[in-house]
C-alpha cells in the first residue's frame, strides 16, 4: 500500500506536463479512477488501474480533482481521473412543471445542474430509483426524459 | 529529468473522521460504546462528537460510561433537524472536531454521531471521510427495501440488534440478504449485536475502519 498525504499539482502543469506525457507513452502512467462524489473525500483507499493499493489522507484544506498528480517518479506517475458520470436529462412542459421539478429534486437532495432549458440529475445510485420517484411527473407528461443525451462527464 | 516526491513539509492530514447516522433508537450510541474498547485495545487514539436535538444526553452517557476520557467527548446541540448540522451546514460539527484535534494532537480517529433521524439522513463529506448508517431489526424487516438515501448512500450499512430478531418476528438472515441486494455489489452490510456478553459484528466494523480509513493492518 502507498499512502499519499498531498497532491503534487495538476498533471498538465508546465513543470510536470512533459514528464507525464513521456511516461504515458511508455505505458507507465497509472490512473486512480474515482467517482465525482469521492472527490470530496479527504481519506480513501482504492485500487489503481495497474492494481496498486492506493491510500489517500489529505489535510482538510486540500481536495482531489480530475488530473491531480499524486506521484511522479522516473519510471511511474499516478494521477486521479474522474469516472464518467451519468446524468438524467429532463425537460419540463411549462414553468409551473419546471418549478415543481426543481422543488422535488431539492427535496430529495439530488445533485443537479442546468443546461439551457434542461435540468440534469446526477445518477449516484441506480437509475431506476430516480425514475421510480419521478414516475408521477413522467407519467403525467409534466416532465420528460431527453433521449440520447443522458451520458456526459 | 525531475525527480519529485510529495512535499514532506505540508500539514499532517489529521485524524480520520467517521460519521454514524441512523434513526432514533437504532443503537448508534451503543455501537460507539462497543467500538471504543475495540479501538483502544488496538492502540487507536479516539474521540467522539455527539449530536442531540436540544440536550447533551448522548455525550453525558459516553462521558459517564468509564470507557473514554470524558474530555474526549464533545456535544453538539443541533437545535433543528439533525441532518441540518451533518449535511447542509456542518459548521458546528467541524468546529467540534477541530477543537478535539487541537486539544488532543495524537488523535487517530474521531467518531461523529448524528442525532436520531429518518432514512433520508446523509453526511457531508466536508465533515466526515466515511460514514455508516445504523438501522435495527426492531424497526421492521422492510427498512432496507425502502431504499432511503441513508441506506443507499452510506459507506457501510449496519443492521443492529440481531439478537432481538426472533422476538420481533424478523428473519436476521433475510433482512441482511435483502439489504445486500438493495445496496449492490461491493457496498458492505454488517449485522451487529453490540450489547450483552456476546457481541457480533463490532470487530468487523472496526476492521473496516482500520483498513480503509486508518490504513492499518487488521488483526488476524
Amino acid at each position: 500500500m502507498e499512502i499519499f498525504t498531498t497532491i503534487l499539482g495538476k498533471a498538465d502543469a508546465p513543470e510536470y506536463k512533459a514528464q507525464v506525457h513521456r511516461l504515458s507513452h511508455a505505458h507507465a502512467l497509472d490512473v486512480l479512477r474515482l467517482s465525482r462524489a469521492d472527490l470530496s473525500r479527504r481519506r480513501l483507499r482504492a485500487t489503481s488501474d495497474a492494481g496498486a493499493d492506493v491510500a489517500i489522507a489529505l489535510p482538510r484544506d486540500q481536495q482531489l480533482y480530475d488530473g491531480a498528480l499524486l506521484s511522479l517518479e522516473p519510471d511511474r506517475a499516478l494521477i486521479v481521473r474522474v469516472e464518467t458520470e451519468i446524468w438524467l436529462r429532463l425537460a419540463a412542459a411549462d414553468q409551473a412543471a419546471a418549478l415543481r421539478l426543481g422543488y422535488f429534486c431539492g427535496n430529495f437532495h439530488w445533485r443537479v445542474r442546468f443546461e439551457g432549458a434542461h435540468l440534469l440529475i446526477a445518477v449516484e445510485t441506480d437509475l431506476d430509483t430516480y425514475l421510480a420517484r419521478l414516475e408521477p411527473m413522467l407519467e403525467g407528461g409534466e416532465v420528460w426524459r431527453v433521449p440520447d443525451e443522458e451520458v456526459s462527464t | 529529468m525531475t525527480l519529485l516526491a510529495p512535499d514532506q513539509n505540508t500539514r499532517a492530514p489529521g485524524p480520520a473522521r467517521v460519521g454514524i447516522g441512523g434513526p432514533v433508537g437504532s443503537g448508534k450510541t451503543a455501537l460507539i460504546e462497543a467500538l471504543i474498547p475495540v479501538f483502544m485495545s488496538r492502540g487507536v487514539e479516539i474521540a467522539v462528537v455527539t449530536n442531540d436535538l436540544v440536550t447533551k444526553e448522548d455525550a453525558r452517557r459516553l462521558q459517564a460510561s468509564g470507557l473514554i476520557d470524558p474530555a474526549r467527548v464533545v456535544a453538539v446541540e443541533a437545535g433543528a433537524c439533525p441532518h441540518t448540522v451533518i449535511r447542509e451546514d456542518p459548521t458546528l460539527n467541524i468546529a467540534a472536531a477541530e477543537d478535539l484535534e487541537a486539544r488532543f494532537p495524537g488523535l487517530d480517529l474521531i467518531l461523529v454521531e448524528s442525532g436520531g433521524d429518518n432514512l433520508a439522513s446523509t453526511f457531508s463529506l466536508d465533515l466526515v471521510d466515511w460514514w455508516m448508517f445504523v438501522i435495527d431489526v426492531g424497526q421492521g424487516d422492510d427498512i432496507p427495501r425502502k431504499r432511503g438515501p441513508g441506506i443507499m448512500l452510506c459507506d457501510l450499512l449496519v443492521i443492529n440488534k440481531l439478537d432481538i430478531a426472533p422476538h420481533v418476528f424478523v428473519s436476521a438472515d433475510a433482512i441482511l440478504a435483502e439489504a445486500a441486494a438493495v445496496r449492490g455489489e461491493g457496498r458492505p452490510v454488517i449485522g451487529c449485536r453490540c450489547k450483552g456478553t456476546q457481541t457480533q459484528g463490532v470487530s468487523e466494523i472496526a476492521d473496516l475502519i482500520m483498513r480503509d480509513l486508518l490504513f492499518r493492518q487488521v488483526p488476524a
